[in-house]
């Protein structure tokens, strides 16, 4: 066990104030005894060093998917003054706007059987993945300028998908206060080939079974039964929002002298947030941001096509439940010592869990509180929760993102071998489609958390609450 | 001249060690190349760069940050990287390949290069650095 940290209760810990040196305010964190044994001790110190940033509001907080990441720590909230705070690309990360969306169909389990191997095929077929993927696309750059700005709704004029989709999207499917000009031609080259695809890593399009209902009443509101089978996307801004990270993190580390910010991590790299430097990384992660969910639109929209196509069902019967961020920095309105107080809030690795009647979640899901999606690693179960009331007390309104890793890429393929998972989680009728056995092997279940425990000890400390659980039937890897 | 990855449970952590500081950016180059792709043979593509920065680490990331690019929008894959810095200045020749799907997917994207940590460090019989990149 770490010292150094008090206990605060059965599932808070508190790093105090000195545990490095310069800290402004306490780190909290939320985490099982069970999870805590695999705690490292530099994500602690990660997430104290974000206590030492100008203008942080009370906590710095982090999730029980915490693990050791650069400047913030992964699964990190941190919220900043608006006027005496600073904003950071490493309290984002560099795939800005990673994040999840799921979506039910009207089909059953048994209407799969004898097709799930064409399912899988065809949906790798439509949607490119992995290492040098590019999409079938043709984006001039007037159009990437309306990705950029509309986000979600570009695609949806363009007839990939439908207005009411856009409703369903954490913001609307995209941000406000978009500055083209703050991205780079660079980034802009990127983006241009990329849109629509999913990219590498723990990225994936998956098709899944409700199995289990936990809150009936909250799944109503959410239009999930069980036994429903759905499909989930999980990707980002692509190489467009790492040119942006990139841009500005440089921009950032070389202001900081201006701006007389000391820092324990240069990965820290920041300015204030109303700086002509700040302004511009926030214009131009909005941009990444709404790359993004064009981006899990797009690839939403191929997704239906095939369903459609193979099972003759409707396009408009596949309902889209929810889109989540969950690595964005937000300008938001939240409750502090009693006043209402805009803060700029930093999730890296952390997922919006707005509560009931929170401003900013659609009106059917006011009485629930907001849908909050957490994807398993392959061939473990994903969940959907919806946002609390303590949440937004507690943490800002954030919750966890996943599970964490627990072993490193090169123990994964020291332990596993792309192919045997394959046809393991085959065996346990979970198809699984990339383009090589051993990107499978770094993203094996055993490399990560137990996302039940993670999911367990956000429900318990009252961060977000279960509705149901999800089981995979098959996985396109990016 | 070598790198070899560390344990590190959410990214990738290489440790580069050169005789020198040509043969530290060589090497970096090499190991986020076979992070990306896994093995690559010359196959007649050749592509020159020249960079300025403040100091050596920010010449470093910005270097890493530039073969990113260069690797994605020009589909390139390099496995020599001829490097001469002076003072903070480099300049580079990249001796590669074209991307193919069939020999190339076997690793994974990069999507940064990471300051944390990131120091050049001067031993008794050359240089060493650690670097995170973020997959």
């Amino acid at each position: 066990m770490l010292t150094g940290i008090n206990r605060l209760g059965d599932l808070e810990w508190e790093v105090p104030i000195g545990y490095v040196p310069d800290m402004r305010v306490p780190g909290r964190f939320f985490l099982s005894r069970a999870l805590a044994e695999t705690l490292e001790e530099g994500a602690v110190r990660q997430l104290a060093n974000v206590a030492t940033l100008p203008g942080i509001v009370k906590n710095s907080l982090a999730m029980p998917d915490i693990h050791w990441g650069y400047g913030f720590p992964i699964g990190g909230v941190a919220a900043f003054d608006m006027t005496e705070g600073v904003i950071s690309p490493g309290g984002v990360g560099f795939d800005i706007n990673c994040g999840v969306r799921l979506i039910t169909t009207p089909l059953t389990e048994a209407d799969l059987a004898g097709k799930k191997r064409e399912l899988i095929e065809r949906l790798f077929a439509a949607v490119p993945t992995g290492v040098g993927a590019k999409s079938t696309m043709r984006v001039s750059n007037k159009d990437l300028t309306g990705v950029m700005v509309d986000g979600a709704r570009w695609a949806v004029e363009r007839g990939l998908g439908t207005e009411v989709d856009l409703a369903r999207c954490e913001g609307e499917g995209a941000m406000p206060g978009a500055d083209p000009e703050a991205v780079s031609a660079k980034a802009r080259q990127r983006g241009v080939p990329q849109l629509g695809t999913l990219g590498a890593g723990n990225h994936f399009l998956e098709v899944q079974v409700a199995r289990e209902i936990v809150d009936p009443e909250a799944a109503k509101a959410f239009g999930v039964t069980e036994g429903q089978v759905c499909f989930m996307v999980h990707c980002g801004s692509r190489g467009l929002g790492h040119q942006v990270a990139t841009d500005h993190l440089r921009a950032l580390e070389g202001a900081l002298a201006k701006y007389g910010i000391r820092l324990p991590d240069r990965q820290l790299a920041c300015a204030p947030i109303a700086s002509p430097e700040g302004r511009a990384y926030y214009g131009g992660m909005v941009c990444a941001a709404n790359y993004a969910w064009a981006n899990r639109q797009v690839i939403m929209h191929e997704t239906r096509k095939v369903f459609a196509n193979l099972f003759g069902i409707d396009y408009d019967e596949m309902r889209l439940i929810y889109d989540v961020a969950h690595n964005v920095a937000k300008f938001e309105r939240h409750d502090v010592d009693g006043a209402s107080m805009e803060v700029c809030v930093h999730r890296k690795g952390a997922t919006r869990a707005f509560g009931p009647g929170a401003p900013g979640i659609p009106r059917e899901y006011a009485a629930v509180g907001q849908p909050v999606i957490i994807p398993g690693s392959m061939g473990t179960s994903s969940f959907l929760l919806r946002g609390t009331a303590t949440a937004m007390q507690k943490t800002w309104g954030s919750t966890c993102h996943g599970s964490g890793r627990v072993l490193s890429r090169t123990k994964a393929k020291k332990e596993v071998r792309g192919k045997e998972l394959r046809e393991h989680l085959a065996g346990e009728g979970i198809l699984v489609r990339a383009h090589s056995d051993s990107a499978l092997a770094e993203e094996a279940p055993e490399a990560y958390k137990p996302s039940r425990e993670v999911v367990r000890v956000v429900h318990e400390a009252g961060l977000s609450n279960i509705v149901a659980r999800l089981e995979p039937l098959g996985v396109i890897k990016g | 001249m070598s790198f070899e990855e560390l344990e590190h449970t959410a990214d990738v952590l290489m440790r580069v060690r050169g005789a020198t500081i040509n043969e530290i950016f060589a090497d970096a180059g090499r190991a986020m190349f076979h992070v990306m792709y896994g093995p690559c043979e010359e196959r007649g593509i050749e592509r020159r760069l020249s960079l300025e920065a403040d100091n050596l680490e920010s010449l470093l990331i910005d270097y890493l940050s530039e073969l990113l690019f260069i690797t994605e929008v020009e589909n390139t894959v390099f496995c020599t990287f001829d490097i001469d810095v002076r003072g903070n200045r480099l300049s580079a020749v990249l001796r590669g390949e074209p991307f193919d799907h069939a020999r190339h997917s076997g690793g994974t994207i990069v999507k940064g290069v990471s300051y944390f940590g990131l120091e050049i460090v001067k031993e008794e019989e050359g240089y060493v650095v650690e670097i995170i990149f973020d997959i």
